[in-house]
């Protein structure tokens, strides 16, 4: 397959702003790049408040609903800009060949419906074979819940954590999206349980050709279960990396992230805290938005626009001017 | 360990919520012992019982059997003043920075609060004390004027540490303090528990986070379904785990360590 066949989902300087009446416009979301290829595997990390889930609502077309919107670059999915289209074709991608798995599985599902009903909502919108129950039934095996019948007839607060997250996985397949995004799937879920949603993520990938968008603050998370890791820092993309190479980051972000994660398998080990605190939503300095916290800035860094993302695409990329010589340091 | 620096003591503690049927066993006879200055985790998945524990050594939850010593006399059938001098000494971080701070009042003033009834000084020596308090918790004074809804999560946690140890107390219990904050946050909210497990407190950290469990504490219980299935130095747990349940948890882990928990799994 050539490099434009494969490509399923192409961010490029995406930018994010709310306008406010009588107010400046508050930027939150500049120089976001990555892309998705068909069943490719993406984990985005970054703190509260670095414009990961802006960027999952601008994928999946929530957006405006607060206000907000796309105020440039391109969110190119199969060819098409997302940023451009109207409501009436986002209701046919949206849930529908683009799905969307929410945070908090605790409040995701609707709480009196039963998960028979809740399922036959979502597969109301698309078109198949069958009976609504039969269909609802192949839905809950495919996320591997036991006990079907059963299950079936209950309402969320009867499930647990780990279950209910599942139920609202079977509701985002059942169109058999091309993309899911999974927007911190397993906070607030047990260890045990958060293994269990990523082994099923993992099979779902695998067996239904699924890509999938996994959002965290997880580094140890996603560098184990995806293919490719995108850095978020203060709404930018600050690098690119493929999973496993997480150890040896070039962007000063990176490096300081690393840092600070327990490394669990070693006792007692050492933790290095990023100094200060993340530039608050829109509030940046000119140039890199890490300079205020970066141990190897120079004097060009806090000058002009945001650095670019360098690199080859598919490959390793950073936006930093000087990560030449931090990946030799 | 000797029986001198011996602070709690809980023999066969039991907690029952509800009655008839509908008898929920929350804690099943656990015992556990915590020394001055010894950092102590409690580990488990949700619904194990965990907090119920750390409610009842922090004396808001009366057990249904068993006994709390603290340095040697029993917590709930002391008299008030024992009561009182109890309440100082062992004092608690809770899970939700969100909803554990009064959302009207400034850290500092929350803060100052706190310092006020258990040092029973002046408003404004309060507010000295409580100043110095927050600083050394890293929340500059212009933070420390703001309410929780201006802080980050990690700010919000560190206020309520600070708010905790202005009783001076000798044990800190913390109900998952890390679970709702980001890595980075997480990572300078351990280095607190650090520096003041050097100053001589006991914490006892409860959380499902093995990483922050391996991180911080000396020994370990494991808890599964109110009861301890295992127990021990936290090295030893985490290399040579007993109990199924433990090497399972062990086994979810990403990362490494996780890894060769499972090939160990699959193997056994």
């Amino acid at each position: 397959m050539s490099v434009a066949q494969k490509r399923l989902l192409d961010l490029i300087d995406v930018e994010i702003g709310i306008v406010r009446p009588r107010r400046k416009t508050l930027v939150i979301v500049k120089y976001a790049n990555f892309s998705v290829n068909y069943g490719e595997m993406v984990g985005v990390v970054g703190e509260s408040g670095s414009g990961k889930t802006m960027l999952c609502r601008a994928i999946i077309g929530t957006l405006h609903r607060r206000g907000v919107s796309i105020m440039g670059g391109q969110v190119n999915f199969e060819g098409e800009d997302l940023s451009k289209i109207n409501e009436a074709r986002w209701k046919m991608l949206r849930g529908k060949v683009i799905g969307y798995v929410p945070q908090s599985a605790l409040a995701g599902p609707n709480p009196v419906l039963t998960i028979a009903k809740q399922l036959a909502e979502a597969l109301e919108q698309v078109d198949g074979t069958g009976s609504m129950e039969s269909r609802a039934k192949e839905l809950l095996d495919l996320v591997k819940i036991r006990r079907i019948d059963t299950v079936m007839k209950q309402y969320p607060y009867q499930l647990s954590g780990g279950m209910r997250q599942r139920v609202m996985i079977a509701c985002a397949l059942a169109s058999r999206p091309k993309i899911l995004i999974a927007d911190e799937p397993t906070t607030g879920l047990d260890v045990t349980v958060q293994s269990q949603i990523m082994d099923l993520l993992k099979e779902i990938r695998r067996d239904l050709g699924t890509a999938i968008i996994l959002i965290s603050h997880d580094l140890a998370l996603v560098d184990e279960v995806c293919d490719k890791i995108v850095v978020m820092h203060a709404g930018a993309t600050v690098e690119v990396v493929a999973s496993g190479n997480m150890s040896q980051p070039r962007h000063p972000y990176t490096i300081a992230l690393n840092a600070s994660r327990i490394d669990i398998a070693k006792p007692g080990g050492n933790l290095t805290i990023i100094k200060g605190n993340p530039p608050s939503v829109g509030q940046w300095n000119p140039g890199c938005r890490f300079v205020e916290r970066c141990d190897y800035r120079e004097d060009d860094c806090n000058v002009g626009e945001h650095p670019p993302l360098v690199g080859e695409k598919d490959g390793h990329q950073t936006a930093c001017l000087h990560a030449d010589k931090i990946k030799t340091i | 360990m000797s029986k001198e620096n011996l602070l709690m003591d809980v023999n066969d503690l039991s907690v029952t919520f509800g009655a008839g049927a509908n008898t929920v066993e929350a804690v099943k006879n656990c015992s556990m012992t915590v020394h001055e200055g010894e950092p102590i985790g409690i580990v488990g998945e949700s619904g194990s019982g965990k907090s119920t524990l750390a409610r009842v050594l922090a004396g808001l939850q009366q057990p249904s059997a068993g006994k709390v010593l603290y340095r040697g006399e029993n917590v709930f059938t002391g008299n008030k003043s024992y009561k009182n001098g109890f309440r100082n000494q062992v004092q608690m971080v809770f899970q939700d920075p969100y909803g554990s701070l009064n959302p009207q009042l400034t850290g500092l003033s929350a803060v100052s609060e706190a310092v006020r009834i258990h040092k029973k000084v002046g408003s404004d020596e309060a507010e000295a004390i409580a100043l110095e308090l927050l600083q050394q918790m890293g929340i500059s004074r212009l933070d420390a004027l703001k309410k929780p809804r201006q802080l980050s999560g990690g700010q919000r946690q560190r206020v309520s540490v600070a708010r905790a140890l202005s009783a001076s107390p000798s044990v800190l219990l913390a109900d998952e303090p890390t679970s709702a904050i980001d890595q980075s946050a997480q990572a300078q909210l351990l280095k607190l528990f650090q520096g003041l497990l050097g100053e001589g407190l006991a914490i006892v950290l409860v959380s499902h986070d093995l990483g922050v469990i391996r991180f911080l504490t000396k020994r370990v219980y494991v808890m599964k379904e109110g009861l301890f299935i295992e127990s021990g130095d936290t090295e030893t747990v985490f290399n040579d785990p007993q109990e199924e349940y433990t090497k399972l948890l062990l086994a979810s882990i990403p990362g490494e360590l996780g890894k060769a928990a499972r090939a160990k799994l699959k193997k056994s």
